[in-house]
């Protein structure tokens, strides 16, 4: 606040001098550039960059955090069979919910498109809800009606005559539970922004197509995904990233459980770190997200630098 | 205002795509069409709202009709007593100062500090600002879960050179809750503020106008809905937030909400469902609210920032 | 100015350590300003806090001592967050509450307590093997046991239930006030047991989770047959004899308990005991203390009891808490006074009344408070929750391997993850060699 109130009043004062040369110009405007990102910089320097690289330097001790122990920590989990199982379901976690997500997202968008525009705003603020709720309280929700004694899940499927189902205690089940709370969680935010995309895509598109006789899939296939390719990717690539750390739902959920079955990455850091004791370890497991998600974001960065080029 | 008007023109004047172009009699494709829309979106609902509503009802039951595990669907005895021990609770009502301190602190900073770099980062082109951009998106792969720690030790040592005791302050928030929020809301904003035709600003830096003055008075009126939705963003962000208050604050009177619920409300072996699920259901409540007054703002900015971004 | 202060109550306090001689060395009435911070458990049972609050009031009082109390939950393992941040940052607390393993883990950042454990061991009697084994770190007291939050784990079973369904009177097994009488009460009567409740659609309740109620009880049946899973060496013995023949026992008691017992955490057991649908549980007394405020019925149904005798002995689980005084802590001359003051028989009493019995002291002489007798209903339900005639062993999972690698045990729910994955399925041979290979890289230092 202060940093702009002193450069509007300064600004002010070089712009009421006569006219300076372009060179002057030109400095002045990185400077005001500079001083404008600076908190950004300092915010992102100090509390991002410093404490990874922090964080880089722990993963490198040994657990008494007393010697140096190199890429020791790393090779150790590479031979640990609980390891790669966590890398195998980070990897399903992630890349189901978020296929999952983006399908349900565009899916409901287009059946709040669908109807007509008087009732699509009740629909729609319907459909939010699950994404306004902190994910920490509705995870809570979700457990409860898991819950092994009182389930209100299993209470409904004994009463329709079906076996009740172990959400939480059976590996399978757990699996599926965690990326089902995922999915209930992540897909409104896909849907919302998906229906924004459906409703810029020009009418003309569809007027002409409809001339042509394309029909539903035709006009789907053609016209709204080309469309859409922008956006679909800059959601997906952010969705993969957030559910690629996530921590609270697994961690509320299942804590990791049945037998490591659903712990990711960040769980699985948590429980060897603060729980195990053993923070250069729990810092390596941690780090292991960073490559898998920056070869992810540089193929997508590519596509929308591509897109961008084109259009 | 504006953009309101702006919304509602285009909701009345767009159609969607499988409506019928010609204004004709109700084909039986269409009927069908809407039928089927209405059916999946009615099942998607109550996929979505199971568990807000399996919160409410249980929120209004008594620990003793929970526990006699009787239909959990229904209520048979409805009390609103959950509501009253935490609202009449000290603690509890400190957790939701707290939050709402530190949401609002959030949010206004973040705003600040991201509207003011996504300008630069749009408009004006200086050394290292696509490094910058770059970065900002890399702060993405950097999970919190990795730098709770270091930042902890940091934090450790700041109180040690300076004697500012940071840790297990509410305000301890105030640092760290910009990092999640100002990226994601500098990345809306830089794709918002690169949809604003550079003839406008163009023009008016002719004119004469400073920077700052573009900024004030161009970029952030034209922007606005995208603002909006930034700072929506912002506040979901922080008002949800769990695992730094979890770690950096422990005192019962430096809580915020979600990390109050779940260490104050859930004691293990004596759980209370009826009190943890009506916490949850209050917690949720302000960002719902918001998000009710503010969604056509918010959809209006985004598809401006979306679909050119 | 703090500094000046702190440095005249350590004078203080060693003066008054001298002149006080072969007495209570840190019971005094100095009267000293300063500042003491403590993060104690957060207690389970309703108004306990508020007694432990009342208790350090009156120290403070006595002393001119300010006290500044968090209460720190162990849900979601917040409690060892806190003491793993704190450790790192070489701030927070004084005095913070430590579960099991947390004074060995965090050893070289605790202050030494040989000095009150001496004094204390004198005034309350000895301390069992368990925490002798938690709370040393190379021959030093690191860490006092707490009363608070220190539990024992035995069964408590339904009077009802396992009468009709088992033929088995819990009541006439251990009566109320007088010794049991429970040698047939062995682990073939429990598997058998177990197998009848749940053919009758009311299973035992044992879960075979990660966390440490789940962990404690698979630990108690571990060491109830001798299966040692590494040894005070550090040698590892996960393919002996003794490991097979209860991973047999497990197995089929495993598959008689409920379907999601892998999944189950602290609450599972006692929620399932409460919604009436389990036989028997193995947990403190909270699970009947809730029956007691929201199923009267039920609790009147509860009785408590040991846990049945197998081939190596009859091992029962418990899991003691600590409080550990950080080495940098500001104030620790005040904060071992403060620890002294809570360990006296008195507050003790008053401790483990506040828990309704929950709390369970370690030391010898403190087993005999009227709170367990007293308790109802049924009378006399929590009489043997504290073991009063010795006849169980106490025991911590993962014991007795070296206390870095034990922890490893505990915290990664080895052993009930053991039995899940052969209760699933897999070969007993594969399970072993991938526990082998597990406890392999526990030892890492």
């Amino acid at each position: 606040m202060v940093d702009t109130a002193t450069k509007t009043g300064g600004y002010a004062d070089a712009a009421a001098r006569p006219r300076s040369s372009l060179k002057r110009l030109m400095q002045r405007k990185s400077t005001i550039a500079f001083l404008l990102t600076l908190p950004l910089i300092l915010i992102i320097a100090s509390l991002v960059v410093y404490p990874a690289f922090y964080a880089v330097h722990l993963a490198t001790l040994s657990k008494s955090m007393t010697k140096f122990v190199g890429f020791g920590n790393f090779l150790f989990l590479f031979k640990r069979e609980t390891f790669w199982m966590v890398v195998q379901q980070s990897c399903v976690f992630a890349i189901s919910a978020v296929v999952f997500k983006a399908l349900i997202g565009f899916f409901v968008a287009h059946f709040i498109h669908a109807i007509p525009t008087k009732g699509q705003r009740k629909w729609r603020g319907m459909l939010l809800v699950p994404w306004v709720i902190p994910p920490a309280m509705s995870t809570l929700a979700w457990f409860w009606l898991f819950d092994p004694s009182y389930s209100a899940i299993n209470w409904l499927l004994v009463h329709m005559g079906i076996d009740p189902v172990p959400f939480l205690g059976n590996p399978y089940w757990a699996r599926f539970s965690v990326i089902l709370v995922n999915v209930w969680f992540g897909a409104p935010f896909f849907m919302i922004m998906y229906l924004a995309a459906l409703k810029s895509v020009p009418d003309q598109l569809y007027e002409a197509a409809a001339i042509d006789g394309a029909n539903w899939w035709q006009r789907l296939w053609y016209i709204t995904l080309p469309m859409m390719r922008n956006i679909i990717s800059i959601t997906v690539m952010f969705s993969l990233i957030v559910t690629f750390a996530n921590f609270d739902i697994v961690r509320v959920l299942t804590a990791g459980g049945p037998i490591d079955s659903t712990h990711v990455f960040a769980t699985y850091s948590f429980l060897l770190g603060i729980q195990g004791g053993d923070i250069p370890l729990g810092a390596a497991v941690s780090l292991f997200m960073v490559p898998i998600l920056g070869i992810s974001a540089v193929f997508i960065l590519r596509d929308i630098t591509k897109r961008g080029n084109e259009a | 205002m504006t953009a309101t008007a702006t919304f509602d023109k285009n909701g009345s004047d767009r159609g969607g795509p499988t409506r019928p172009v010609h204004q004709g009699s109700m084909s039986r494709d269409r009927r069908r069409a809407l039928f089927w829309s209405y059916f999946f979106l009615m099942l998607f609902v109550i996929f979505f709202l199971t568990p807000p509503v399996y919160m409410f009802i249980t929120s209004l039951k008594s620990s003793t009709e929970i526990a006699g595990a009787r239909n959990p669907w229904w209520v048979f005895d409805p009390t609103l007593m959950n509501y009253q021990t935490l609202l009449t609770s000290t603690e509890f009502l400190t957790f939701i100062l707290n939050s709402a301190m530190v949401s609002v602190i959030v949010v206004s900073v973040t705003m600040i500090v991201s509207v003011m770099a996504a300008f630069a980062l749009s408009r004006m082109r200086f050394w290292g600002s696509a490094t910058l951009a770059t970065g900002i998106f890399l702060c993405y792969l950097i999970p919190e879960t990795l730098l709770f720690i270091p930042l902890f030790k940091m934090f450790a040592v700041v109180h040690q050179f300076t004697g500012i005791q940071l840790l297990n302050k509410w305000y301890v928030l105030l640092l760290v809750y910009p990092t999640l929020t100002v990226p994601f809301c500098t990345w809306i904003m830089i794709g918002y503020f690169a949809s604003i035709p550079k003839e406008l600003d163009e023009a008016a830096l002719i004119d004469g106008a400073t920077y700052m003055q573009t900024l004030t008075k161009i970029f952030i009126p034209v922007a606005l809905p995208g603002i909006i939705a930034a700072t929506i963003f912002a506040f979901t962000v922080s008002w949800a937030q769990f695992l730094y208050p979890l770690a950096f604050t422990t005192s019962t009177d430096q809580l915020v909400l979600p990390v109050g619920i779940v260490t104050t409300l859930i004691k293990g072996d004596v759980y209370n469902w009826g009190q943890i699920m009506t916490g949850a259901l209050i917690a949720a409540a302000p960002p719902l609210v918001i998000y009710a007054f503010l969604m056509d703002y918010y959809i209006a900015g985004l598809t401006a920032g979306a679909t050119k971004g | 100015m703090t500094k000046a202060k702190l440095s005249r109550r350590q004078v203080l306090a060693t003066t008054a350590a001298t002149a006080a001689a072969l007495a209570m060395p840190y019971v005094r009435g100095a009267h000293a300003a300063g500042k003491v911070t403590v993060g104690f458990w957060d207690h389970w049972v309703p108004g306990a806090n508020d007694t432990m609050t009342k208790i350090c009031q009156q120290w403070a009082d006595k002393n001119k001592i300010e006290v500044q109390i968090d209460y720190i939950t162990s849900q979601g393992q917040k409690n060892l967050l806190t003491a793993a941040a704190e450790m790192q940052a070489r701030s927070g607390h004084d005095i913070l509450a430590l579960p099991t393993w947390q004074p060995n883990d965090k050893a070289a950042a605790l202050e030494p307590v040989d000095d009150i454990m001496g004094e204390l061991i004198k005034q309350n009697g000895d301390v069992n093997d368990t925490v002798k084994y938690l709370g040393r770190k190379e021959g030093h007291w690191i860490a006092v046991p707490a009363t608070t939050g220190s539990q024992f784990k035995g069964p408590c079973s339904r009077i009802d239930l396992l009468k009709k369904h088992a033929g088995i009177d819990v009541q006439a097994m251990y009566p109320a006030g007088a010794e049991p009488k429970a040698d047939g009460w062995d682990m073939e009567t429990f598997v058998t047991a177990a197998e009848k409740c749940a053919a009758a659609g009311n299973p035992f309740g044992i879960g075979l989770g990660v966390t440490s109620d789940s962990v404690d009880g698979v630990g108690a049946f571990f060491s109830s047959f001798g299966a040692n899973l590494v040894d005070e060496k550090g040698d590892l013995h996960a393919k002996s004899d003794n490991v097979r023949q209860v991973m047999e026992y497990m197995k089929r008691l495993g598959s008689v308990l409920p379907k999601d017992a892998a999944a189950w955490d602290d609450a599972s057991n006692n929620k399932f005991l409460v919604s009436g649908q389990g036989a028997m549980i193995l947990n403190p007394p909270s699970a009947w203390a809730v029956a007691k405020r929201d199923v009267p019925a039920i609790a009147e149904q509860c009785w408590t009891h040991g846990m049945p005798k197998g081939p190596a002995g009859r091992y029962g689980p418990y899991l003691p808490y600590f409080w550990g005084i950080w080495e940098f802590g500001s104030n620790k001359t005040a904060a071992k006074d403060l620890l002294v003051h809570l360990s006296a028989p008195d507050n003790v009493g008053k401790l483990v009344a506040a828990s309704g019995g929950y709390d369970l002291p370690s030391f010898a002489k403190l087993t005999k408070f009227d709170t367990w007798a007293e308790e109802a209903p049924p009378k006399g339900t929590l009489f043997h929750y504290p073991d009063p005639y010795l006849q169980q062993i106490k025991s911590i999972a993962g014991a007795p391997a070296p206390a870095n690698i034990a922890f490893q045990i505990y915290n990664q729910a080895l052993q009930t993850k053991m039995v899940v994955r052969y209760l699933q399925g897999e070969k007993l041979e594969s399970v072993l060699s991938w526990a082998e290979s597990e406890l392999e890289g526990y030892s890492r230092t």
